[in-house]
Protein backbone atom coordinates (compact mmCIF):
# COMPACT_ATOMS: atom_id res chain seq x y z
CA UNK A 1 0.00 0.00 0.00
CA UNK A 2 1.52 3.51 -0.87
CA UNK A 3 1.93 5.67 1.91
CA UNK A 4 0.14 9.45 1.97
CA UNK A 5 2.85 11.00 3.82
CA UNK A 6 6.38 10.49 4.70
CA UNK A 7 7.25 13.45 6.71
CA UNK A 8 5.77 14.11 9.70
CA UNK A 9 6.03 17.83 10.12
CA UNK A 10 5.03 17.92 14.29
CA UNK A 11 3.92 21.43 14.46
CA UNK A 12 3.85 22.10 18.06
CA UNK A 13 0.81 23.92 19.03
CA UNK A 14 2.72 27.36 19.99
CA UNK A 15 4.16 27.23 16.93
CA UNK A 16 0.51 27.26 15.43
CA UNK A 17 -0.37 30.16 16.67
CA UNK A 18 2.77 32.20 16.28
CA UNK A 19 3.60 30.16 13.15
CA UNK A 20 7.51 31.50 11.86
CA UNK A 21 7.45 29.07 8.72
CA UNK A 22 4.80 26.87 6.80
CA UNK A 23 5.49 23.61 5.85
CA UNK A 24 3.55 21.90 2.69
CA UNK A 25 2.60 18.37 1.77
CA UNK A 26 6.34 16.82 0.53
CA UNK A 27 6.68 16.18 -3.05
CA UNK A 28 7.34 12.04 -3.18
CA UNK A 29 9.61 9.62 -5.33
CA UNK A 30 10.52 6.68 -5.52
CA UNK A 31 13.63 5.50 -7.59
CA UNK A 32 13.89 1.88 -8.40
CA UNK A 33 17.52 0.27 -7.35
CA UNK A 34 19.25 -2.60 -8.18
CA UNK A 35 20.07 -5.31 -6.87
CA UNK A 36 20.11 -6.53 -4.00
CA UNK A 37 16.91 -6.59 -1.02
CA UNK A 38 15.63 -3.09 0.46
CA UNK A 39 14.07 -0.40 -0.31
CA UNK A 40 14.88 3.57 -1.00
CA UNK A 41 12.49 6.32 -0.45
CA UNK A 42 13.00 10.18 -1.54
CA UNK A 43 10.79 12.89 -0.26
CA UNK A 44 11.33 16.75 -0.77
CA UNK A 45 9.81 19.47 1.32
CA UNK A 46 10.35 23.27 1.37
CA UNK A 47 9.45 25.30 4.41
CA UNK A 48 8.64 28.91 3.85
CA UNK A 49 9.50 31.21 6.46
CA UNK A 50 6.30 32.60 7.90
CA UNK A 51 6.38 36.06 10.25
CA UNK A 52 9.88 35.74 10.94
CA UNK A 53 13.04 34.63 9.06
CA UNK A 54 14.52 31.50 9.85
CA UNK A 55 17.25 32.48 12.46
CA UNK A 56 18.69 28.48 13.12
CA UNK A 57 18.63 24.97 11.95
CA UNK A 58 18.55 22.64 14.99
CA UNK A 59 19.34 19.44 13.07
CA UNK A 60 20.10 15.87 14.61
CA UNK A 61 20.14 13.11 12.78
CA UNK A 62 21.66 9.34 13.93
CA UNK A 63 20.63 7.55 11.22
CA UNK A 64 22.24 8.69 8.53
CA UNK A 65 24.43 11.87 6.90
CA UNK A 66 23.35 15.70 6.73
CA UNK A 67 24.53 17.98 3.82
CA UNK A 68 23.58 21.58 4.70
CA UNK A 69 24.34 24.27 1.47
CA UNK A 70 23.31 28.22 1.99
CA UNK A 71 21.62 30.33 -0.44
CA UNK A 72 20.46 33.27 -0.90
CA UNK A 73 16.92 32.56 -0.48
CA UNK A 74 14.71 32.54 2.62
CA UNK A 75 13.23 29.09 2.56
CA UNK A 76 14.24 25.95 4.00
CA UNK A 77 14.35 22.90 1.38
CA UNK A 78 15.41 19.52 2.80
CA UNK A 79 15.32 16.15 0.36
CA UNK A 80 15.28 13.39 2.61
CA UNK A 81 16.41 9.75 1.59
CA UNK A 82 15.08 6.97 3.19
CA UNK A 83 16.62 3.57 3.15
CA UNK A 84 15.17 0.34 4.98
CA UNK A 85 15.32 -3.61 4.00
CA UNK A 86 11.10 -3.56 3.57
CA UNK A 87 7.91 -1.71 3.08
CA UNK A 88 7.54 -1.56 6.73
CA UNK A 89 10.65 -0.63 7.69
CA UNK A 90 10.36 2.77 5.88
CA UNK A 91 7.29 3.43 7.46
CA UNK A 92 9.27 3.07 10.78
CA UNK A 93 11.68 6.14 9.66
CA UNK A 94 10.56 9.44 10.60
CA UNK A 95 11.68 13.14 9.71
CA UNK A 96 10.23 15.49 12.62
CA UNK A 97 10.41 19.15 11.50
CA UNK A 98 9.23 21.66 14.30
CA UNK A 99 9.19 25.30 13.17
CA UNK A 100 9.85 27.67 16.76
CA UNK A 101 8.26 30.70 17.01
CA UNK A 102 11.55 32.20 17.67
CA UNK A 103 12.94 31.51 13.79
CA UNK A 104 14.67 28.46 14.79
CA UNK A 105 13.56 25.33 12.93
CA UNK A 106 14.19 21.88 14.63
CA UNK A 107 14.71 18.86 12.11
CA UNK A 108 15.19 15.32 13.90
CA UNK A 109 15.06 11.94 12.56
CA UNK A 110 14.01 8.99 14.54
CA UNK A 111 13.09 4.95 13.99
CA UNK A 112 9.78 4.24 15.41
CA UNK A 113 10.13 0.83 17.80
CA UNK A 114 7.79 -1.53 19.98
CA UNK A 115 6.37 -4.92 19.66
CA UNK A 116 4.56 -4.60 16.56
CA UNK A 117 7.98 -4.08 14.48
CA UNK A 118 10.07 -7.18 13.47
CA UNK A 119 13.35 -6.63 14.67
CA UNK A 120 15.78 -4.34 12.19
CA UNK A 121 19.22 -3.85 12.66
CA UNK A 122 20.24 0.03 12.62
CA UNK A 123 22.96 -0.74 9.44
CA UNK A 124 19.75 -1.61 7.39
CA UNK A 125 18.12 1.80 8.38
CA UNK A 126 19.61 5.07 7.07
CA UNK A 127 18.19 8.12 6.56
CA UNK A 128 20.31 10.94 4.54
CA UNK A 129 19.14 14.74 5.03
CA UNK A 130 20.28 17.03 2.70
CA UNK A 131 18.96 20.97 3.27
CA UNK A 132 19.20 24.53 1.61
CA UNK A 133 19.29 26.96 4.05
CA UNK A 134 19.23 30.41 4.08
CA UNK A 135 22.56 31.75 4.63
CA UNK A 136 22.25 33.55 7.32
CA UNK A 137 21.21 30.52 9.53
CA UNK A 138 22.67 29.35 12.34
CA UNK A 139 24.00 25.90 12.40
CA UNK A 140 23.46 23.11 15.10
CA UNK A 141 23.73 19.49 13.70
CA UNK A 142 24.40 16.57 15.14
CA UNK A 143 25.36 13.09 13.33
CA UNK A 144 26.24 9.77 14.75
CA UNK A 145 28.40 7.72 11.90
CA UNK A 146 27.14 9.57 9.38
CA UNK A 147 28.87 12.55 7.32
CA UNK A 148 28.14 16.18 8.63
CA UNK A 149 28.77 18.30 5.67
CA UNK A 150 28.43 22.51 5.94
CA UNK A 151 29.06 24.79 2.82
CA UNK A 152 28.45 28.49 2.48
CA UNK A 153 26.89 29.78 5.44
CA UNK A 154 27.16 33.11 7.14
CA UNK A 155 26.53 32.50 10.94
CA UNK A 156 28.75 29.95 11.92
CA UNK A 157 27.75 26.84 13.31
CA UNK A 158 28.03 23.85 16.13
CA UNK A 159 28.04 20.37 14.92
CA UNK A 160 28.65 17.31 16.85
CA UNK A 161 29.40 13.66 15.41
CA UNK A 162 30.36 10.24 17.25
CA UNK A 163 32.45 8.71 13.97
CA UNK A 164 31.45 10.32 10.92
CA UNK A 165 33.57 12.59 9.23
CA UNK A 166 32.68 16.76 9.75
CA UNK A 167 33.72 19.61 6.65
CA UNK A 168 33.15 22.75 7.06
CA UNK A 169 33.80 25.12 4.13
CA UNK A 170 33.05 28.71 2.85
CA UNK A 171 31.71 29.33 6.15
CA UNK A 172 31.38 32.70 8.17
CA UNK A 173 30.47 32.98 11.76
CA UNK A 174 32.11 31.10 14.74
CA UNK A 175 32.03 27.49 14.28
CA UNK A 176 32.81 24.62 17.15
CA UNK A 177 33.21 21.49 15.65
CA UNK A 178 33.45 17.98 18.38
CA UNK A 179 33.50 14.24 17.28
CA UNK A 180 35.02 10.99 18.68
CA UNK A 181 36.42 9.67 16.37
CA UNK A 182 35.43 11.43 13.09
CA UNK A 183 37.71 13.16 10.71
CA UNK A 184 37.42 16.82 10.70
CA UNK A 185 37.86 19.44 7.83
CA UNK A 186 37.28 22.91 8.17
CA UNK A 187 38.21 25.32 4.60
CA UNK A 188 37.42 29.20 4.76
CA UNK A 189 36.62 29.37 7.27
CA UNK A 190 36.21 32.96 8.57
CA UNK A 191 35.34 33.36 12.16
CA UNK A 192 36.56 31.70 15.72
CA UNK A 193 37.06 27.81 15.30
CA UNK A 194 36.97 25.44 18.18
CA UNK A 195 37.95 22.18 16.58
CA UNK A 196 37.84 18.54 19.29
CA UNK A 197 38.29 15.47 18.77
CA UNK A 198 39.74 12.46 20.24
CA UNK A 199 41.05 10.24 18.03
CA UNK A 200 40.76 11.61 14.65
CA UNK A 201 42.50 13.83 12.50
CA UNK A 202 41.81 17.70 12.41
CA UNK A 203 42.81 19.49 8.66
CA UNK A 204 42.42 23.36 8.81
CA UNK A 205 42.64 25.38 5.16
CA UNK A 206 42.25 29.13 5.33
CA UNK A 207 40.96 29.85 8.56
CA UNK A 208 40.88 33.44 9.55
CA UNK A 209 39.22 34.72 12.91
CA UNK A 210 39.70 35.90 16.35
CA UNK A 211 40.72 32.27 17.73
CA UNK A 212 41.48 29.38 16.68
CA UNK A 213 41.47 26.44 19.26
CA UNK A 214 42.08 23.14 17.93
CA UNK A 215 42.71 19.63 19.62
CA UNK A 216 43.01 16.22 19.15
CA UNK A 217 44.09 13.12 21.35
CA UNK A 218 45.45 10.22 18.97
CA UNK A 219 45.26 12.23 15.97
CA UNK A 220 47.48 14.95 13.30
CA UNK A 221 46.86 18.55 12.89
CA UNK A 222 47.78 20.14 9.77
CA UNK A 223 47.08 23.58 9.41
CA UNK A 224 47.21 26.02 6.26
CA UNK A 225 46.55 29.47 5.53
CA UNK A 226 46.05 29.79 8.93
CA UNK A 227 45.67 33.38 9.77
CA UNK A 228 44.26 34.52 13.79
CA UNK A 229 44.92 36.38 16.81
CA UNK A 230 44.84 33.93 18.85
CA UNK A 231 45.98 30.15 18.29
CA UNK A 232 46.22 27.17 20.45
CA UNK A 233 47.07 23.64 18.85
CA UNK A 234 47.18 20.73 21.37
CA UNK A 235 47.39 16.67 20.59
CA UNK A 236 48.53 14.37 22.82
CA UNK A 237 49.83 11.65 20.66
CA UNK A 238 49.31 13.28 17.14
CA UNK A 239 52.09 15.60 14.99
CA UNK A 240 50.95 19.29 14.79
CA UNK A 241 52.10 21.25 11.58
CA UNK A 242 50.87 24.59 11.10
CA UNK A 243 51.69 27.24 8.01
CA UNK A 244 50.12 30.65 8.85
CA UNK A 245 50.41 34.38 9.62
CA UNK A 246 52.08 35.96 13.11
CA UNK A 247 49.67 38.70 14.07
CA UNK A 248 50.57 41.81 15.93
CA UNK A 249 50.03 41.31 19.65
CA UNK A 250 49.10 37.70 18.52
CA UNK A 251 49.63 34.81 20.82
CA UNK A 252 50.22 31.18 19.16
CA UNK A 253 50.88 28.03 21.19
CA UNK A 254 51.48 24.90 19.61
CA UNK A 255 52.06 21.86 22.06
CA UNK A 256 52.28 18.01 22.03
CA UNK A 257 52.76 15.61 24.21
CA UNK A 258 54.49 12.96 22.06
CA UNK A 259 53.94 14.49 18.25
CA UNK A 260 56.19 16.70 16.51
CA UNK A 261 55.64 19.94 15.96
CA UNK A 262 56.17 21.70 12.62
CA UNK A 263 55.52 26.01 12.86
CA UNK A 264 56.36 27.74 9.85
CA UNK A 265 55.15 31.25 9.72
CA UNK A 266 55.21 34.46 7.51
CA UNK A 267 55.98 37.67 10.12
CA UNK A 268 54.05 40.64 10.80
CA UNK A 269 56.49 42.76 13.24
CA UNK A 270 58.30 41.47 16.24
CA UNK A 271 58.10 37.95 17.15
CA UNK A 272 59.15 36.56 20.46
CA UNK A 273 59.21 33.07 20.48
CA UNK A 274 59.98 30.10 23.28
CA UNK A 275 60.06 26.48 22.07
CA UNK A 276 60.82 23.24 23.89
CA UNK A 277 61.24 19.88 22.24
CA UNK A 278 63.72 16.95 22.71
CA UNK A 279 65.32 18.54 19.50
CA UNK A 280 64.32 22.27 18.90
CA UNK A 281 65.44 23.43 15.39
CA UNK A 282 64.24 27.68 15.00
CA UNK A 283 65.97 28.03 11.59
CA UNK A 284 68.20 30.49 9.87
CA UNK A 285 65.85 33.19 11.00
CA UNK A 286 66.54 33.02 14.09
CA UNK A 287 70.31 32.87 14.63
CA UNK A 288 70.30 34.20 18.69
CA UNK A 289 68.14 31.63 20.16
CA UNK A 290 69.09 30.69 23.62
CA UNK A 291 68.82 27.71 25.45
CA UNK A 292 67.31 28.62 28.99
CA UNK A 293 68.67 26.31 31.89
CA UNK A 294 65.07 24.59 31.94
CA UNK A 295 65.46 23.48 28.45
CA UNK A 296 63.65 26.40 26.49
CA UNK A 297 65.15 27.82 23.72
CA UNK A 298 64.02 31.52 23.57
CA UNK A 299 64.59 33.80 20.55
CA UNK A 300 63.76 37.18 19.15
CA UNK A 301 62.96 38.58 15.85
CA UNK A 302 62.59 42.07 14.73
CA UNK A 303 62.36 45.05 16.49
CA UNK A 304 60.17 45.38 19.74
CA UNK A 305 58.77 48.69 18.98
CA UNK A 306 55.39 50.41 20.73
CA UNK A 307 53.15 47.61 19.62
CA UNK A 308 53.84 43.87 21.48
CA UNK A 309 55.55 41.82 19.91
CA UNK A 310 53.69 39.00 19.02
CA UNK A 311 54.30 35.50 21.21
CA UNK A 312 54.84 32.04 19.75
CA UNK A 313 55.46 28.88 22.03
CA UNK A 314 56.33 25.53 20.64
CA UNK A 315 56.51 22.78 22.64
CA UNK A 316 56.95 18.47 22.42
CA UNK A 317 57.77 16.51 25.99
CA UNK A 318 58.82 13.34 23.61
CA UNK A 319 58.90 14.92 20.27
CA UNK A 320 60.81 17.51 18.36
CA UNK A 321 60.25 20.92 17.26
CA UNK A 322 60.78 23.20 14.35
CA UNK A 323 60.14 26.86 13.51
CA UNK A 324 60.92 28.43 10.50
CA UNK A 325 60.21 32.07 9.07
CA UNK A 326 58.42 32.04 5.33
CA UNK A 327 59.93 35.66 3.67
CA UNK B 1 5.19 -6.04 32.93
CA UNK B 2 5.27 -4.95 36.28
CA UNK B 3 8.11 -3.21 38.49
CA UNK B 4 9.49 -5.95 39.98
CA UNK B 5 9.78 -7.73 36.32
CA UNK B 6 11.53 -4.53 34.76
CA UNK B 7 13.55 -3.58 37.41
CA UNK B 8 15.80 -7.09 37.75
CA UNK B 9 16.30 -6.37 33.87
CA UNK B 10 17.30 -2.51 33.82
CA UNK B 11 21.24 -3.60 33.83
CA UNK B 12 20.78 -5.46 31.22
CA UNK B 13 18.15 -2.81 28.99
CA UNK B 14 21.53 -0.17 30.19
CA UNK B 15 23.97 -2.27 28.77
CA UNK B 16 21.87 -3.08 25.38
CA UNK B 17 21.95 -6.83 26.22
CA UNK B 18 18.28 -7.25 25.78
CA UNK B 19 16.67 -8.25 22.76
CA UNK B 20 14.33 -6.30 21.19
CA UNK B 21 11.06 -7.61 22.72
CA UNK B 22 12.01 -7.33 25.80
CA UNK B 23 13.92 -3.83 25.16
CA UNK B 24 10.51 -2.69 23.71
CA UNK B 25 8.77 -3.70 26.84
CA UNK B 26 11.33 -2.32 29.24
CA UNK B 27 11.69 0.93 27.59
CA UNK B 28 7.73 0.68 26.90
CA UNK B 29 7.54 0.81 31.27
CA UNK B 30 10.27 3.61 31.51
CA UNK B 31 7.84 6.05 29.40
CA UNK B 32 5.20 5.38 32.15
CA UNK B 33 6.57 5.05 35.15
CA UNK B 34 8.25 7.32 37.24
CA UNK B 35 9.99 5.16 39.88
CA UNK B 36 11.36 3.43 37.33
CA UNK B 37 12.74 5.84 35.37
CA UNK B 38 14.58 7.42 38.42
CA UNK B 39 16.09 3.93 39.35
CA UNK B 40 17.45 3.65 35.86
CA UNK B 41 18.71 7.70 35.96
CA UNK B 42 20.41 6.66 38.97
CA UNK B 43 22.24 3.31 37.70
CA UNK B 44 22.97 5.37 35.05
CA UNK B 45 24.74 8.17 37.21
CA UNK B 46 26.27 5.53 39.26
CA UNK B 47 28.13 3.77 36.77
CA UNK B 48 29.68 7.38 35.39
CA UNK B 49 30.69 7.90 38.78
CA UNK B 50 32.22 4.35 38.85
CA UNK B 51 34.18 5.31 35.04
CA UNK B 52 35.32 7.99 37.14
CA UNK B 53 37.24 5.76 39.51
CA UNK B 54 41.05 4.67 39.63
CA UNK B 55 42.32 1.97 37.14
CA UNK B 56 43.40 -0.71 39.58
CA UNK B 57 46.60 -2.59 38.27
CA UNK B 58 46.85 -6.05 38.69
CA UNK B 59 49.66 -7.41 41.23
CA UNK B 60 52.84 -8.42 39.05
CA UNK B 61 52.56 -11.86 39.98
CA UNK B 62 49.25 -12.28 38.31
CA UNK B 63 50.50 -10.78 35.21
CA UNK B 64 53.96 -13.11 35.32
CA UNK B 65 51.75 -16.16 35.81
CA UNK B 66 49.67 -15.07 32.64
CA UNK B 67 52.78 -15.11 31.14
CA UNK B 68 54.83 -18.42 31.98
CA UNK B 69 50.96 -20.58 31.19
CA UNK B 70 51.30 -19.00 27.74
CA UNK B 71 54.69 -19.65 27.07
CA UNK B 72 53.86 -23.30 28.27
CA UNK B 73 50.95 -23.76 25.53
CA UNK B 74 53.38 -22.31 22.86
CA UNK B 75 56.29 -24.75 23.70
CA UNK B 76 53.48 -27.40 23.41
CA UNK B 77 52.06 -26.18 19.93
CA UNK B 78 55.89 -25.88 18.76
CA UNK B 79 56.38 -29.99 19.96
CA UNK B 80 52.86 -30.96 18.32
CA UNK B 81 53.63 -32.75 14.65
CA UNK B 82 53.04 -30.41 11.28
CA UNK B 83 49.84 -31.68 10.15
CA UNK B 84 48.06 -31.38 13.75
CA UNK B 85 49.14 -27.47 13.52
CA UNK B 86 48.07 -27.67 9.63
CA UNK B 87 44.70 -29.52 10.78
CA UNK B 88 44.05 -26.84 13.93
CA UNK B 89 44.52 -23.85 11.37
CA UNK B 90 41.64 -25.36 9.21
CA UNK B 91 39.62 -26.91 11.70
CA UNK B 92 37.79 -23.88 12.84
CA UNK B 93 37.04 -22.72 9.48
CA UNK B 94 35.40 -26.00 8.50
CA UNK B 95 31.97 -24.90 9.34
CA UNK B 96 32.44 -21.69 7.78
CA UNK B 97 32.97 -22.97 4.49
CA UNK B 98 30.19 -25.31 4.98
CA UNK B 99 28.06 -22.45 5.41
CA UNK B 100 29.10 -20.93 2.59
CA UNK B 101 29.05 -23.71 0.36
CA UNK B 102 24.67 -23.93 1.52
CA UNK B 103 24.52 -20.14 0.47
CA UNK B 104 26.05 -20.27 -2.73
CA UNK B 105 23.90 -23.42 -3.76
CA UNK B 106 21.38 -21.24 -2.37
CA UNK B 107 21.93 -18.46 -4.87
CA UNK B 108 22.71 -20.95 -8.01
CA UNK B 109 18.89 -22.21 -7.44
CA UNK B 110 17.55 -19.14 -6.63
CA UNK B 111 18.99 -17.23 -10.07
CA UNK B 112 18.15 -20.83 -11.94
CA UNK B 113 14.39 -20.62 -11.01
CA UNK B 114 14.27 -17.19 -11.99
CA UNK B 115 15.68 -17.32 -15.19
CA UNK B 116 13.73 -20.18 -16.49
CA UNK B 117 10.26 -19.07 -14.67
CA UNK B 118 9.16 -18.55 -18.20
CA UNK B 119 7.11 -15.93 -20.04
CA UNK B 120 3.72 -16.62 -18.35
CA UNK B 121 5.33 -14.81 -14.61
CA UNK B 122 2.71 -11.13 -15.17
CA UNK B 123 4.53 -7.87 -15.00
CA UNK B 124 3.49 -5.83 -12.60
CA UNK B 125 0.96 -3.11 -13.40
CA UNK B 126 3.05 -0.40 -11.07
CA UNK B 127 6.51 -0.42 -11.26
CA UNK B 128 7.49 -1.70 -7.89
CA UNK B 129 10.32 -0.29 -5.26
CA UNK B 130 13.56 -1.88 -6.33
CA UNK B 131 15.62 -3.54 -4.12
CA UNK B 132 19.03 -1.95 -2.94
CA UNK B 133 21.83 -3.35 -1.29
CA UNK B 134 21.48 -3.03 2.95
CA UNK B 135 24.58 -0.98 4.02
CA UNK B 136 27.34 -2.59 5.72
CA UNK B 137 27.97 -1.19 9.40
CA UNK B 138 29.05 1.78 9.89
CA UNK B 139 32.33 1.65 11.20
CA UNK B 140 35.33 3.64 11.52
CA UNK B 141 38.64 2.46 12.21
CA UNK B 142 41.11 4.08 14.72
CA UNK B 143 41.81 3.90 18.47
CA UNK B 144 39.25 4.69 19.30
CA UNK B 145 35.68 3.34 17.33
CA UNK B 146 32.40 4.38 18.03
CA UNK B 147 30.63 1.36 16.29
CA UNK B 148 27.03 1.82 15.05
CA UNK B 149 24.81 -0.64 13.76
CA UNK B 150 27.55 -3.65 14.26
CA UNK B 151 24.96 -5.70 16.23
CA UNK B 152 22.61 -7.18 14.11
CA UNK B 153 20.77 -8.83 16.58
CA UNK B 154 20.02 -5.64 17.99
CA UNK B 155 17.06 -2.96 16.90
CA UNK B 156 17.31 -0.04 15.40
CA UNK B 157 15.45 1.64 18.38
CA UNK B 158 17.35 -0.40 20.96
CA UNK B 159 20.91 0.62 19.36
CA UNK B 160 19.44 4.53 19.31
CA UNK B 161 18.79 4.61 23.03
CA UNK B 162 21.93 3.33 24.15
CA UNK B 163 23.80 5.58 21.48
CA UNK B 164 24.98 8.58 24.25
CA UNK B 165 25.53 6.17 26.80
CA UNK B 166 28.30 4.70 24.33
CA UNK B 167 29.15 7.95 23.25
CA UNK B 168 29.53 9.31 27.07
CA UNK B 169 31.23 6.34 28.03
CA UNK B 170 34.20 7.06 25.67
CA UNK B 171 34.33 10.66 26.60
CA UNK B 172 34.69 8.89 29.93
CA UNK B 173 37.50 6.79 28.83
CA UNK B 174 39.37 9.02 27.16
CA UNK B 175 39.21 11.36 30.78
CA UNK B 176 40.51 8.84 32.75
CA UNK B 177 43.41 8.39 29.81
CA UNK B 178 44.42 11.70 30.42
CA UNK B 179 43.97 11.79 33.75
CA UNK B 180 46.74 9.80 34.27
CA UNK B 181 48.95 11.47 31.37
CA UNK B 182 48.29 14.53 33.80
CA UNK B 183 49.53 12.74 36.81
CA UNK B 184 53.07 12.05 35.09
CA UNK B 185 53.57 15.60 34.73
CA UNK B 186 52.42 16.11 37.93
CA UNK B 187 56.04 15.91 38.96
CA UNK B 188 56.66 18.85 37.44
CA UNK B 189 54.35 21.01 39.35
CA UNK B 190 54.11 23.13 42.65
CA UNK B 191 51.94 22.20 45.20
CA UNK B 192 50.01 25.07 44.56
CA UNK B 193 49.79 23.93 41.19
CA UNK B 194 48.68 20.53 42.26
CA UNK B 195 45.63 21.86 44.20
CA UNK B 196 44.69 24.04 41.95
CA UNK B 197 44.65 21.25 38.67
CA UNK B 198 42.79 18.95 42.01
CA UNK B 199 39.91 21.80 42.66
CA UNK B 200 39.51 22.27 39.00
CA UNK B 201 39.45 18.85 37.99
CA UNK B 202 36.24 18.20 41.06
CA UNK B 203 34.44 20.68 39.73
CA UNK B 204 34.38 20.16 36.05
CA UNK B 205 33.19 16.42 37.46
CA UNK B 206 30.82 18.07 39.39
CA UNK B 207 29.51 19.78 36.31
CA UNK B 208 29.82 16.50 34.62
CA UNK B 209 27.36 14.71 37.40
CA UNK B 210 24.99 18.00 37.14
CA UNK B 211 24.68 17.75 33.70
CA UNK B 212 21.69 16.23 31.86
CA UNK B 213 21.73 12.53 30.02
CA UNK B 214 23.02 12.61 26.36
CA UNK B 215 24.93 16.12 24.84
CA UNK B 216 24.66 18.47 27.81
CA UNK B 217 26.62 15.50 30.03
CA UNK B 218 29.12 14.66 26.70
CA UNK B 219 29.53 18.78 26.56
CA UNK B 220 30.76 18.50 30.54
CA UNK B 221 32.89 15.61 29.69
CA UNK B 222 34.33 17.74 26.59
CA UNK B 223 35.27 20.22 28.85
CA UNK B 224 36.83 17.67 31.41
CA UNK B 225 39.01 16.25 28.47
CA UNK B 226 40.14 19.99 27.18
CA UNK B 227 41.47 20.99 30.96
CA UNK B 228 42.62 17.56 30.95
CA UNK B 229 44.58 17.21 27.80
CA UNK B 230 46.35 20.82 28.57
CA UNK B 231 47.29 19.86 32.12
CA UNK B 232 49.09 16.81 29.92
CA UNK B 233 50.44 18.60 27.19
CA UNK B 234 51.59 22.09 28.50
CA UNK B 235 52.01 21.71 32.33
CA UNK B 236 52.60 24.60 34.28
CA UNK B 237 51.45 26.66 31.19
CA UNK B 238 47.72 25.22 31.07
CA UNK B 239 47.90 25.32 35.08
CA UNK B 240 48.71 29.04 35.15
CA UNK B 241 46.05 29.82 32.24
CA UNK B 242 43.15 27.23 34.21
CA UNK B 243 43.65 24.88 30.95
CA UNK B 244 43.10 27.73 28.16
Amino acid sequence: MRRALLIVCALTAAAAADTPASAPAPKLERTPVTPAPGMIERARLEIQPGGRAIKQLAIENPLGNVKVEGYDGTSIMIETRKQAPDEEGLERLRVSLVPNPDGTVRITTTADGGKEFKNVSRANMRIDLIIRAPRDARIEAAVSAGSLEVINMDAGGDLDTASGPISVRNVSGGVSTHSVSGATSLTQVFGSVDAQTISSNVDLDTIGGERLIASASRGKIAGRRVRARHIELTTTDGAISLEGESTLRGRIVVASLRGDVDVRLRRQGAVTIRARGTKVNLGSATPFAKTQQDGWVESQLGQIGKTAPAFVELRSRYGTVQFAIIE
Amino acid sequence: MSCDDVRPRLTAYLDGDLDAERGSVVRGHLRTCDACRQVATDEAALRDELRLLPAVDPPPSMWAGIQARLGEEEVAHARRPAWRRALARWAPSAPRFAAGGLVAATAIAVLWWRSHRGPEAPAPATPEPAPIAANPPNKVTGPTQVEVGGDVSVDVTVDLAGEAARVTAHYGDEAEELLARAGEARALWTGEQKDAFDAHVVELRGAITAAAEGRPRQRAWRELIRYLRGAAVRDEVALAGGGQ
